[in-house]
Parts: C-alpha cells; structure tokens; sequence
C-alpha cells in the first residue's frame, strides 16, 4: 500500500445517470507495466483519464504516493508533471515545431534552463527515432511519426508514470509496429506505465499486469499469462475468444 | 502642358471642384485623415486587448476544489463580461458615443471628443472581438489543450502559449474585417464634435455649398486607406502562413 506509486481508491465516475467507471481499486506499484483491456465503452479511457484527472471523478480517490490529489488546480498541476500522457489523437501543439513541442513543458512548467531542455528534447526525440524532425510541423508528419514525437514529448518531463491512452488506434497497421516498438523498448527502462490497448499481442508479451475492464467495473486482473492462458471471468473468456477469433 | 488640374482657379464641373476643394483645403482633410487614422488604429489596437481578455475571461472554467473567494469572483468577472459585451454589441455605436461623451462630461470630468472617441471605439471593439476570441478559443480542438495540461501547464500557460496563438492565426481575416469596419465608423465620431474626415467634408463642403464633391473626396480617402490596409492584411496573412517544407536535421540523421 506505501510503495504504490498511484493508487485508484474505489472510484466511480457518472456521466448523468450513465455510470462509466464503477468502485474501481487499483495499485500501481514502480516499475509496472499495466495493459488495461476491454470492449469499447467498458471505461478504459475514463479511468485513465480520471487518473490523469482530465476527468473527475464522481466519488472516490486517486492517492499518490499515498497522498490524495484534490481538485485544486496548484496540486493537480503539480501531480501532471510527475504523471504524463500520451493520447489517441496525439495533441502536438500544432503551432509549434518538434523541437518546440517538446521543449515548451520542460522550459514553462519546470523551469528548466534552454540547455537542459534542449538537451533532454534531443535525447528522447533520439530514443524514438524522430530527432531528425526537429524543425517539422505536426502536420508535416505521418500519424506514427507524430505519435513518437508525442511520447518523447512526455518524455522530457522525466515522469514517474507515464499513461498511454490507445496511442496506436488511430494509425494504420504499418505504423502501429513502430509506435509498439518504442513502446516496447521503454518498458525495459523500468518506467511506470499504464496503458490502454487494443493491441492484445502487445498487452500479452509486454505487460506486467493485465486488467480486463467490462461496463465500468475490473473484471479481472492478474499478470498476463494467466489473464490470457487460463481467464477466471467469463466476460473474459468471451472477450478474449471473440478477439482470437476476429 | 496647358491644362493642370492642380492649378484651377475657377472650377466648372464636378470633379474640378473635388480638385479645388481637396487644394484649398488640403491641411483640413490631412488633419481629418490623421485623426481617423489616429483614432481607428488607436481604438481598435486597446479594443483587440479588451476583446481578448473578455473573451479568455469568458473561456475561465470553475473547478469544484477552487476557494470559495475564487470561485465569486470568477462568476462576478463572468458576468460583468458578459452583460458588457450585451449592452454594446446591442447599442448603436453612435448613441453609445452621445452617452458616454455627455455622460462624462454631466459627471464633471472634462474630457476631449477625442479621447471620448477612442474610448468609443475601444469598448465597441472590444465587445465585438470578445465574441470573435470566444469562437476562435473554440474553434481550436480540445485535444491541444489537453496536452498540455496532461504535462502539468496551468489552463493560463496553456491559453498563453497553446490555444491563443493558433486562436490569433484564424481570427485574422475577422481582426483585419474589425479594424476596415473602424476606420469606417469613426466617421459617426463627428456628432461629438472629433475633427475626423466626415467632420471635414460636412465644414468644406458647407463653405461653397458643394455637399456631393466634398463628401466624394473623403469617400475616395476611405477608398484608399481601406484598399491599402485590405491588401496589407492579406500580405501579413500569407506571410503567417509559413514555410510549407522543412529541412531534415541531418547532423541527427546517424546514431540512431
């Protein structure tokens, strides 16, 4: 309980009298991998955008480090900075070039020299392969392109958790491989990660931990070779069946 | 060369008097010129800063943990915006500036027709634009605030660096409009006595009782400004438009 990192304490969430998330418990402790899986709708966004707290929550808490985050916007500012995001759409700032995209946080939020937040850009934007992009536009790239540049934007802020909501389901196949890859490569830095996928190979062989989400509740959660080989729910089972089978 | 227009003495037709009247008295329609110039630039540049602060005032969300003191005072700020931009956006500009000119004076303080134009002018901008900075705030896609605020960056920081400069860039055909419609409308400033063009046209114009020239040289000075600023605006617009490539970094290209 101490040690986790993020904690969701029995949190709900009503869009009127549409309940999305339902008494939802979750731990995340350092170093995990947490692939968060389920049919649309089950609440897979919501939850991890209520942890990102882009949403709030209709009851319950989302603790960090043991300390709850409140609706003030001094202290959720604060916790963003340690808790970054990686969306769908992307949301590069599409005033800016790559190199401004991800310098713009670490100079206006951490306060960082130009340097260093020159230096950090050009260190992440290397890890994902884009630093030669550096003077492009966002809608100067391909969606896969730009989808790298976002997760080494988030990079640069050197979070503790980094939560990635669908980042491949707006590309097609071929540049889904290469976003994966990225992916792939910073789950062995020992970065806390929690995502939200479609892609049921990549939640099998990369995570640490599988949560199986369905109309608002967890419905299962357990390391991935056992959410996968040998599923205890039966909403589980179908699930996993129906995508196997299509 | 025997004949030369600047050089009429005696005019006969119409446009030999616009030439008469425009020689004879040059400095009063310089001075009109300077002055709707003056007070159109003047007017609309505070007016654009009005208009976007009531327009981000009136993009401000309440979060439900803010102070209470926070929270009043944003409601009040809201609703001062909002009934501000009502009552000017629902007035004529030229009864607004019959009030606001013997307004002031009743209450005692002496101020100029000048500076009661450009004050004028100011808060009619100012709740046109606030309406214009609210649709271009909108205009822009939800998903590049989030970014931002996903890294941390307050909701000002984010207005500030992320949404009013992509805001800026699609509201400047409608600034640009603002500013032509000002330099335009300064001319009902003359009913408080501003020396601008019209001001000038209706005192030539009365001297020899030739209403229909005097007025036809101001409309070709308004002609003139609008066009230039027009063609103006359109050259700054592409100029903000960037470089439609971009050069790959090549010192990054190897050690990948």
């Amino acid at each position: 309980m101490k040690d986790a990192v993020i904690c969701v304490q029995d949190l709900s969430k009503s869009f009127g009298n549409h309940e999305v998330l339902r008494k939802i418990d979750i731990e995340v402790r350092p170093g995990e991998i947490i692939c968060i899986v389920g049919s649309s709708g089950s609440g897979k966004s919501t939850l991890l955008r209520c942890i990102n707290k882009l949403e709030s929550q209709t009851s319950g808490k989302i603790l960090y480090h043991g300390k709850e985050i409140r609706d003030v916007q001094r202290e959720v500012n604060e916790y963003r900075a340690k808790v970054g995001m990686v969306f769908q759409s992307f949301n590069l700032f599409n005033n800016m070039t790559v190199l401004q995209n991800c310098m713009i946080c670490t100079r206006k939020v951490l306060h960082v020299s130009k340097e260093e937040a020159f230096d950090r850009a050009i260190t992440h934007l290397k890890e994902v392969g884009m630093a030669p992009y550096i003077h492009a536009k966002p809608s100067q790239l391909s969606g896969g392109q730009k989808q790298r540049v976002a997760i080494a934007r988030s990079l640069c802020m050197n979070p503790e958790v980094l939560l990635f909501d669908e980042p491949t389901s707006a590309l097609d196949p071929e540049m889904v491989g290469e976003v994966l890859n990225v992916m792939k490569q910073l789950a062995t830095t020992g970065l806390t990660m929690i995502i939200v996928t479609h892609e049921m190979a990549f939640a099998r062989d990369v995570s640490t931990r599988t949560i199986f989400m369905d109309r608002g509740y967890v419905a299962e959660d357990a390391p991935p070779a056992e959410l996968f080989s040998n599923p205890k729910n039966p909403r589980t089972r179908e699930f996993l069946s129906r995508y196997l089978a299509g | 060369m025997g004949y030369n227009f600047w050089e009429i003495t005696d005019p006969g037709n119409s446009f030999e008097w616009m030439i008469f009247l425009t020689k004879k008295y040059l400095s009063m329609f310089l001075e009109g010129t300077w002055l709707t110039l003056y007070i159109a630039v003047l007017g609309t540049l505070l007016g654009f800063v009005l208009g976007y602060l009531i327009g981000i005032i009136q993009d401000l969300r309440i979060n439900q943990g803010d102070f209470f003191v926070k929270r009043v005072l944003i409601r009040l700020l809201k609703l001062i915006a909002a009934v501000y931009v009502e009552i000017f956006r629902d007035t004529p500009m030229i009864v607004q500036a019959m009030i606001i000119y013997y307004g002031i004076r009743q209450m005692g303080v002496n101020m100029t027709s000048v500076v009661a134009g450009i004050l004028v002018t100011v808060l009619n901008t100012g709740a046109y634009m606030a309406e214009t900075v609210r649709g271009g705030i909108g205009s822009i896609d939800m998903g590049q605030r989030e970014g931002a605020w996903a890294m941390g960056m307050s909701p000002m920081k984010t207005m500030l660096y992320i949404v009013l400069p992509q805001a800026f860039r699609n509201i400047i055909p409608e600034m640009a409009n603002t500013f032509l419609t000002n330099l335009k409308m300064t001319s009902v400033l003359n009913v408080i006595a501003v020396q601008e063009l019209f001001m000038a046209a209706k005192t030539v114009g009365g001297n020899y009782y030739k209403y229909f020239e005097s007025y036809m040289v101001i409309a070709v000075i308004y002609f003139v400004l609008c066009f230039f600023f027009n063609k103006v605006f359109i050259f700054l617009e592409r100029r903000m438009k960037g470089k439609d490539d971009y050069a790959l970094a090549v010192e990054y290209m190897d050690n990948q």
